[in-house]
């Protein structure tokens, strides 16, 4: 009888300590995000410092990850929704599938902002992106350059190396590298897809080509996993680096240790943090439903604008050339040096 | 009436089928597909052969022995990580160096075979002491061990390999890079298990019929446990290559080639339901369908039909077996 009554005490005296100590930091809400794959170095970074950026405006952070696949991301999505979080984050699988789940969740009165992939088919809350196509577009510009240093002209072979055939993400790099090049007829591309974006697939193709052309001036492949595969069918084939040009996107970590080596000339970045800091900046705005301005913003220091588009607030923020002159500049996620400075929510 | 010489060159050709549909699409291919016809691309094919055929020998021994091994990839993913993580100098590597430096060769080779025969080892547990499904073990074991890969990684890389083991995906003799003469060795030694060892015989007749060969005394739960056990070994010496070729590990790495091994054991004559199969024919159905890959690569075709002709040869190979089966019958 005597520890039941000790247990009870016990029971009301911890109840009366957790109701007089008072909230530390008291949250705002949840926020869910919904990264596709934790397959690829761009995405495990995501998660880190989209966590850290919301946490400075005042939200908890859970990440659920959809291994790529497309249903599993709208169950995801499904059970969320029941949740009712404070708002989504969601990195899309499949830009169109997703579609429905986006437009159940904001009926449900729960803001969606987009991170990295556009969905321009049903309005969202906000997105932040860099602009897939648009990467495509900085490294046509590069790759124009890189052939008129090289040969005089903007003339010669370029393999490009995409990822999986069904992702719209490598398809969107490879029609916005295209249009570029479109006005170049003396460059001939030849475009083949690492299936599944697994790396040995990328080392394959570019050993099967090297042997097929061996005229190859130029690699571009759509992601620096790849293009570490890549390398090594060079180094296989007896090349040096500077034998043949590599030019990769996304900014990895792999990818800017191999411009140091001398085997890759550029790397497209996607400004990660500077996306990732930008849903921390609006946060509360999406969440409390306020309007968001058009007009340019200074996101970790890179100039961003914000458009009101009609899939709603869009702030686009440029993605960058990095050559072995600026390799070395923590502004790049692929330096793992996470800005320590909070984030400031847009008044 | 057909004579006994008729008989003997009709088997040949039943045994071998797969070899002759390789020279067949090589000819066809050399022909017909531009820059295809070259000893660069011969070369190639029996580079990139490498990771899938040696996964496929332990594949083919399990399911020779009457069972399914689903987890050889995820198993040749962590192996490949774990020599990522310890024997790279970038990325997510520590670069562990040796002294001697060449002493990374071998104790990397010992640790991939080690991740490999204790993920063997625990499919073996599950399946012999707790006579648990082979199917649903091992395809839990191709969940969470590719679980542990990403865990284990963070999902980031590890890239520039010890130059002491890299030196075995760069270099050649007689003009075929070293990686591949490590798997075709690999087909010769475990061919000769298979075909003249007690061993071998043993496992062929598990999967043939296990009721009979327990009656006649044989082990059959030990053997079981060790094919599984020499699955996951090989499965750790496939990752240990792939990691080679790539000079490290990402987390995706090996994605897909699961089911290029499962095609090319049926491909190569091995019966789904056991006691039927022989290790040179899945060779030649991973150099079959490396070659197919290759052409496709070639001739600037999308990936996904290379997936549409796998496919379909996996169907036929199936239909074929039938055939085979159908026309030794009528010469018996």
């Amino acid at each position: 009888m005597n520890s039941i009554r000790r247990l009870l005490l016990a029971s009301i005296a911890i109840t009366a300590f957790g109701v007089a100590t008072p909230t530390f930091a008291e949250s705002k809400g949840t926020i869910y995000y919904m990264v596709p794959t934790l397959l690829d170095e761009f995405q495990t970074e995501s998660v880190s410092a989209i966590e850290k950026f919301l946490k400075d405006v005042g939200y908890d952070v859970k990440t659920l990850n959809a291994d790529n696949k497309t249903d599993l991301q709208q169950s995801q999505m499904n059970d969320t929704i029941l949740l009712k979080p404070a708002a989504i984050v969601l990195a899309a699988v499949d830009f169109n599938a997703l579609q429905p789940s986006i437009e159940k969740a904001r009926a449900a009165g729960i803001p969606v902002m987009e991170f990295d992939r556009q969905i321009t088919a049903t309005p969202s809350d906000f997105t932040s992106v860099a602009g897939t196509v648009e990467i495509g577009h900085v490294a046509g510009d590069e790759i124009q350059r890189l052939l008129k240093e090289k040969k005089g002209a903007v003339k010669g072979k370029i393999l490009q190396v995409l990822g999986d055939p069904s992702d719209p993400y490598t398809l969107d790099i490879q029609k916005g590298f295209e249009e570029k090049m479109k006005a170049f007829p003396d460059v001939k591309i030849i475009s083949l897809p690492a299936a599944n974006w697994e790396a040995s697939n990328a080392g394959t193709i570019v050993a099967d080509q090297l042997v097929a052309n061996p005229d190859i001036d130029l690699i571009f492949v759509h992601a620096a996993h790849l293009a570490v595969a890549a390398v090594a069918s060079l180094e296989a084939k007896g090349k040096k680096p500077g034998d043949v040009m590599l030019v990769s996107s996304n900014g990895a970590p792999v990818g800017l240790d191999l411009i140091r080596k001398g085997w890759e000339n550029v790397e497209v970045e996607q400004p990660l943090y500077a996306q990732a800091a930008a849903l921390a900046m609006f946060a509360d705005k999406v969440v409390k439903k306020q309007e968001i301005k058009a007009g340019n913003y200074k996101v970790l220091g890179l100039d961003s604008v914000v458009t009101i588009e009609k899939w709603g607030p869009n702030i686009k923020i440029p993605g960058a050339a990095i050559t072995k002159a600026n390799v070395d500049e923590a502004r790049f996620w692929g330096n793992l040096k996470a800005p320590a400075d909070k984030v400031t929510p847009v008044e | 009436m057909i004579t006994r010489r008729n008989r003997a060159m009709v088997e040949f050709v039943l045994d071998n089928l797969v070899w002759f549909l390789l020279a067949f699409v090589l000819v066809v291919f050399s022909a017909l597909v531009p820059n295809f016809f070259q000893t660069g691309i011969f070369v190639n094919i029996i580079e990139s052969s490498t990771m899938v055929g040696v996964m496929a020998i332990g594949l083919a021994i399990v399911i020779i022995a009457g069972n399914m091994d689903l987890s050889v990839e995820s198993t040749a993913a962590l192996s490949a990580m774990v020599t990522g993580i310890l024997f790279c100098s970038h990325g997510i590597g520590i670069g562990w160096t040796l002294t001697p430096e060449w002493l990374a060769l071998p104790v990397s080779l010992v640790i991939a075979l080690a991740v490999g025969t204790v993920i063997g080892y625990l499919n073996g547990l599950l399946v012999v002491k707790l006579k648990m499904d082979a199917f649903i073990v091992t395809l839990a074991s191709y969940i969470w061990v590719r679980g542990a890969v990403v865990a284990l990684s963070g999902g980031r890389s590890a890239q520039d390999l010890a130059p002491t083991i890299r030196f075995i995906g760069i270099d050649t003799f007689l003009g075929i890079p070293l990686i591949a003469w490590l798997a075709i060795a690999g087909f010769v030694v475990f061919t000769f298990i298979m075909a003249k060892t007690p061993f071998g015989r043993h496992i062929t007749m598990i999967g043939g019929n296990r009721a009979a060969t327990f009656r006649a005394g044989i082990a059959v739960d030990k053997l079981v446990w060790i094919s599984f056990l020499l699955a996951g070994a090989i499965a750790g010496f496939a990752g240990w290559l792939l990691a080679i070729r790539t000079s490290g590990a990402s987390a995706g790495l090996g994605v897909g080639m699961l089911f290029q091994a499962f095609a090319a054991v049926v491909i190569g004559g091995v019966s789904l339901k056991g006691g039927v199969g022989r290790l040179p024919g899945v060779y030649a159905g991973v150099l079959l369908l490396h070659s197919i890959q290759t052409a496709i690569n070639l001739m600037g075709m999308p990936a996904h039909y290379t997936q549409m002709i796998l496919g379909t040869l996996v169907l036929a190979a199936v239909l074929l077996d039938t055939i085979k089966l159908t026309i030794r019958r009528k010469l018996t």
